[in-house]
């Protein structure tokens, strides 16, 4: 259920890490949300009876487990930083849970969208996937089913895909400037999820200089109906701030006013900020508009100094490639069973895909064979062979298994056998195993021969 | 010598002071309407016998601003606000304003300009209000005063013998409404406090007491009288802040413990974390306000020793021998305890049966017990038990959320994330008339140790006695613009040096706060200033370095005089 229609207040975590940055001069420093927390303490928004200010905690090294494969563990992918962002969001999301609130924005960083299943460093500016940690906390700790994740950044959120692309309860929705344009490459209309889980991947690629009225546009006529349909239990809002017309790092014409519309049609259960780079020109507007929308105060008086509206114009041609898209995105959209039952009856027992995922920040490559068993009887049981290097030199290898949840008998004795057949196997450095029927999860390292677990 | 004198809700402690020892106390009933004459009645029985030259200091800590506020007596006043972009400004429970275009950003760059004809409107609602007092509040003003000093200069023009009270001379800290709140609250009570103040310092030089006049601020800190006229509303709560300023005088330096004042219809808790009160975090409350009135984090619960005592007896077993129905204490007060000749039964009355106390009179309070036996089905003591009981239950709580709410305050950086420790009580202080019975049985509640320091009743009056004075400066530099500015009175200054280091802007704060306490006459405190807060923010534009954004926090923390070396 959206937070439509629910009484309550909104939940609320700063985190700006005030004393972490990728580099002294890196769009991910210090200095990111000094004007947002400028904003909105002048504002006095923490004091408002509609806002209640949460402390932040540490995610436990489990949840990161959850969702992650991280290579050789979690310990030496995150810094207390990570831990942090993550953590903001599993206290929100218990505080929505036991009631203390109607929704909640966890204002972090450092980011994690572009963080993948597999952890072999930092990819666009994300070690670990904030939001996936989130909803994979949320389905085992409260027994969430349908989640639906809405990335309203301006990259295309391919970690969050990567993570959830065979899973059909959880429908990532990505709106993005086009890849052709812009990191990371991809977010391309076919880009639609694994063979059991088709159309529950749906990605929106817009052209530079998308406007308020194109994102609308989107929002109105794509989003809100397959929210819809899908009926999903919560609604998450993977929120950048980076379409905004002054970021520096891409070309969108968005404006505060038009996130905090957003936000309010929207009515996410809760929004974890993601990118967003104009410091000075939009983050403390856009951060204060969608507070205020959330909370369902009046946004009407949030305006950038240099925004008049009307001052974006959306030509003819834009709008026909955006219907166009939407239109594309649509049918797939109402194909998702066909699409599903054609993949299946044409694949084998088992799914595969090779592929080299590149760390633009850490400068790392990646190689990976992933293969699902395609089981009738449950979600099957996956294994990841990867391995990464950086300049000449093999950084770390790793196999890696997991179980789903609801796992079959078969599926949960062959995962298992998998695991040990590469056990001291000296071909590969570690081997990783995500129970997630059990809430178990085992790191064994092959050089020093030892297994630990959380 | 020195003189403390609280003017208290109930009553107005008085204490002479010399070196570490307590000399003379004296008691008199607070007249709320004519608080000038009690705090003179304390004074003069104070003083009877003694050597008015050899009065070195007297600190005040007086409720008439909190009265006046309480009761609404305060003058009105037209506020007028700049609000800029951003919330609309009748989401904040500020009452009426006028609304005028302008804004200043975070940077201090002026967004949009002030539209004089709009300014001169405004002047004349004010005048066809009738009202002569007017709080000019800008957002981000403390980064720019230009807005707030034009809007003040064009109505002090147009309304002339008014008198405008500007936000950023108010505070600077970051908090537009309660900015607006302070303001307001300060151009309500200024006239008021200055009246007071007056009069005061003549009866004073009536009675041939030449020693300096200071007032005692809810920050613990003291202020010289003349001085205070220009913030009265730091004054309010100053009742609070004397009981947790005496009972750091009455326990050992650098403890940890919990400040419990057990009155009649209250109970006020406060925490000192190794010698240090705990201060709200944002500003005190003020009645439905928020303000930026830095004060110590008192906790009012609404219990004390004449609490009201309810019983029903719903769904209670008469064959079972214990108590059983169900009790509530408080949070209102019907009149004294019956044992002193009221109408019902209180927590004094269970304190009498039990024996806990010697006050008031044993068969009446027998009788109260009695009454609530009855509903509860059971014996008078076991009722008086479950009356007691149920008060400590209240207090435990409320003490258990008190540090709840400390460990769970927001913080912005890891390191504060990583180092905040679980803290617990180490020892609960007792001070007022309900403290001596009651303490005991919080403490071991809460595995502590309970202390009741010798002179608890006038714990407040010593706390004004011997408290020194108190200082904050907030400096903000940002080198791009070459500009520094003091939250605290608005001052702004230019810097040159584009390379400053966090060391330079500690020196510049030094200096700024030298000054701030020479014009305040404190100078002599000015060397036991710390830096409390200090961060640095390099502004990147493209790939390179801009610029520098840097706070400073530095302050003269409450503390005790010198002179007072007990413990």
């Amino acid at each position: 259920m959206s937070s439509q229609g629910k009484s309550g207040k909104t939940g609320l975590i700063f985190f700006p890490a005030f004393d972490w940055a990728i580099s002294p001069t890196h769009p991910e420093r210090e200095e990111r949300l000094l004007y947002t927390r400028d904003q909105i303490f002048e504002e006095g928004l923490m004091d408002l009876p509609q806002i209640e200010e949460y402390k932040p905690r540490l995610a436990g090294e489990k949840d990161v487990a959850r969702a992650h494969f991280c290579v050789p563990d979690v310990g030496s992918q995150v810094t207390e930083a990570h831990l942090i962002a993550a953590g903001s969001t599993l206290t929100l999301a218990d505080a929505l849970e036991k009631g203390e609130i109607r929704n909640g924005f966890a204002l972090v960083r450092p980011p994690g969208h572009h963080s993948m299943r597999v952890v072999h460093g930092n990819r666009g500016f994300c070690n670990i996937n904030n939001m996936a940690i989130l909803v994979e906390y949320l389905r085992t700790k409260y027994g969430h089913k349908r989640i639906a994740v809405i990335d309203t950044d301006v990259h295309h959120g391919d970690g969050t895909q990567d993570i959830f692309w065979h899973d059909p309860d959880v429908l990532c929705l990505s709106f993005h400037q086009d890849g052709h344009t812009l990191y990371p490459g991809s977010g391309f209309v076919n880009e639609m999820g694994g063979p059991q889980a088709l159309a529950r991947t749906l990605n929106v690629p817009l052209p530079p200089g998308t406007t308020d009225e194109g994102i609308h546009y989107v929002l109105d006529n794509l989003i809100l109906p397959i929210l819809k349909e899908f009926k999903p239990d919560l609604i998450l809002n993977s929120a950048g701030q980076d379409n905004h017309y002054t970021d520096p790092l891409a070309n969108m014409r968005f404006s505060a006013n038009g996130y905090a519309r957003l936000n309010e049609k929207l009515a996410p259960d809760l929004c974890v900020l993601e990118g967003g780079y104009a410091v000075e020109t939009a983050l403390p507007y856009v951060n204060t508009g969608i507070i205020q929308a959330m909370a369902g105060l009046d946004y009407s008086h949030v305006k950038e100094p240099d925004y008049v509206p009307g001052r974006f114009v959306q030509t003819p041609g834009m709008a026909r490639d955006i219907e166009h898209t939407v239109a594309q995105v649509q049918n797939i959209w109402e194909q998702r069973d066909e699409l599903t039952k054609d993949a299946l009856e044409r694949l084998g027992d088992f799914y595969r895909r090779k592929r080299r995922v590149f760390y633009d920040t850490d400068m790392i490559n990646e190689n990976q064979e992933e293969v699902v068993r395609l089981c009738p009887d449950c979600a099957g049981y996956m294994t990841i062979n990867t391995s990464a290097q950086r300049g000449y030199g093999i950084l770390n290898s790793a196999f890696c298994v997991s179980i789903p949840r609801k796992a079959c008998s078969s599926c949960r004795d062959d995962a298992r056998e998998e695991y040990a057949e590469h056990v001291d196997d000296k071909r590969v450095g570690y081997v990783l195993m995500q129970d997630k029927d059990k809430d178990k999860f085992k790191f064994y390292n092959n050089m020093t021969r030892t297994e630990r677990g959380y | 010598m020195l003189i403390g004198i609280d003017v208290g809700g109930t009553t107005t402690d008085a204490v002479v002071v010399d070196g570490n020892k307590v000399v003379k106390t004296a008691y008199v009933p607070t007249d709320h309407d004519n608080l000038l004459k009690c705090l003179l009645l304390a004074l003069d029985e104070l003083v009877q016998g003694i050597d008015t030259g050899k009065i070195e200091r007297v600190v005040l800590s007086t409720t008439l601003i909190t009265n006046m506020i309480a009761e609404g007596k305060t003058d009105p006043v037209a506020l007028v606000l700049i609000p800029g972009p951003g919330t609309n400004p009748k989401d904040y429970a500020l009452g009426e304003s006028i609304i005028l275009d302008g804004a200043i950003d975070f940077r201090g760059k002026e967004i949009d300009r002030l539209k004089e004809s709009q300014i001169k409107e405004a002047a004349a609602q004010i005048r066809g209000q009738g009202l002569s007092r007017v709080a000019v509040v800008g957002k981000f003003c403390q980064r720019n005063h230009a807005h707030e000093l034009k809007v003040g200069e064009i109505l002090a023009f147009a309304l002339p013998g008014s008198k405008i009270e500007l936000g950023h001379k108010v505070s600077g800290q970051l908090n537009f409404p309660r900015r607006a709140a302070t303001t307001m609250l300060t151009a309500a009570t200024i006239d008021s406090y200055e009246r007071f103040a007056k009069d005061v310092a003549r009866a004073l030089k009536e009675r041939k007491i030449s020693a300096p006049v200071y007032i005692l601020k809810a920050d613990g800190g003291t202020l010289p009288l003349d001085k205070s006229v220009q913030m009265p509303v730091e004054t309010i709560f100053s009742g609070p802040a004397a009981s947790i300023m005496g009972v750091l005088a009455l326990t050992k330096p650098g403890e940890s413990c919990v400040v419990v004042d057990i009155g009649g219809t209250t109970t006020d808790l406060a925490l000192i974390l190794s010698g240090k009160p705990l201060l709200s975090a944002k500003g005190a409350r003020v009645g439905s306000l928020l303000t930026q009135v830095r004060a110590f984090a008192v906790k009012s619960v609404a219990i004390g020793g004449d609490s009201a005592v309810a019983v029903s007896s719903q769904g209670c077993d008469p064959s079972t021998k214990s108590c059983c129905g169900s009790l509530a204490v408080g949070p209102h007060r019907d009149g004294a305890p019956l044992c002193m000749g009221g109408y019902g039964p209180t927590p004094t009355d269970a304190l009498r049966v039990l024996g806990l106390t010697q006050i008031g009179d044993a068969a009446k309070a027998e009788k109260a017990m009695q009454i609530v036996a009855q509903g509860l089905g059971c014996t008078a003591m076991q009722a008086a038990q479950t009356v007691i009981d149920a008060v400590v239950d209240k207090i435990v709580f409320e003490i258990n959320e008190m540090f709840r709410e400390w460990e769970q305050e927001p913080a912005y950086r890891i390191w504060e994330i990583m180092k905040k420790e679980t803290l617990s009580a180490r020892s609960v202080v007792g001070v007022g008339g309900g403290a001596p019975p009651l303490v005991p049985l919080v403490a071991a509640r809460l595995g502590a140790a309970a202390i009741v320091p010798e002179y608890a009743p006038v714990a407040n009056a010593i706390g004004a006695a011997v408290a020194r004075p108190t200082l904050t400066l907030n400096l903000h530099i940002d080198t791009e613009k070459g500009e520094f500015s003091v939250a605290e009175d608005g001052l702004m200054g230019r810097v040159t040096d584009q390379k400053m280091t966090p060391e330079d802007a500690e020196r510049l704060a030094r200096r700024l706060l030298a000054e701030r306490a020479a014009l305040l006459g404190i100078g002599e405190y000015a060397s036991e200033a710390e830096v409390t807060y200090s961060e640095v923010f390099n502004m990147i534009r493209g790939w390179s370095t801009v610029g520098k954004l840097m706070d400073v926090r530095m302050e003269i923390p409450a503390g005790l005089l010198p002179s007072w070396g007990r413990c």
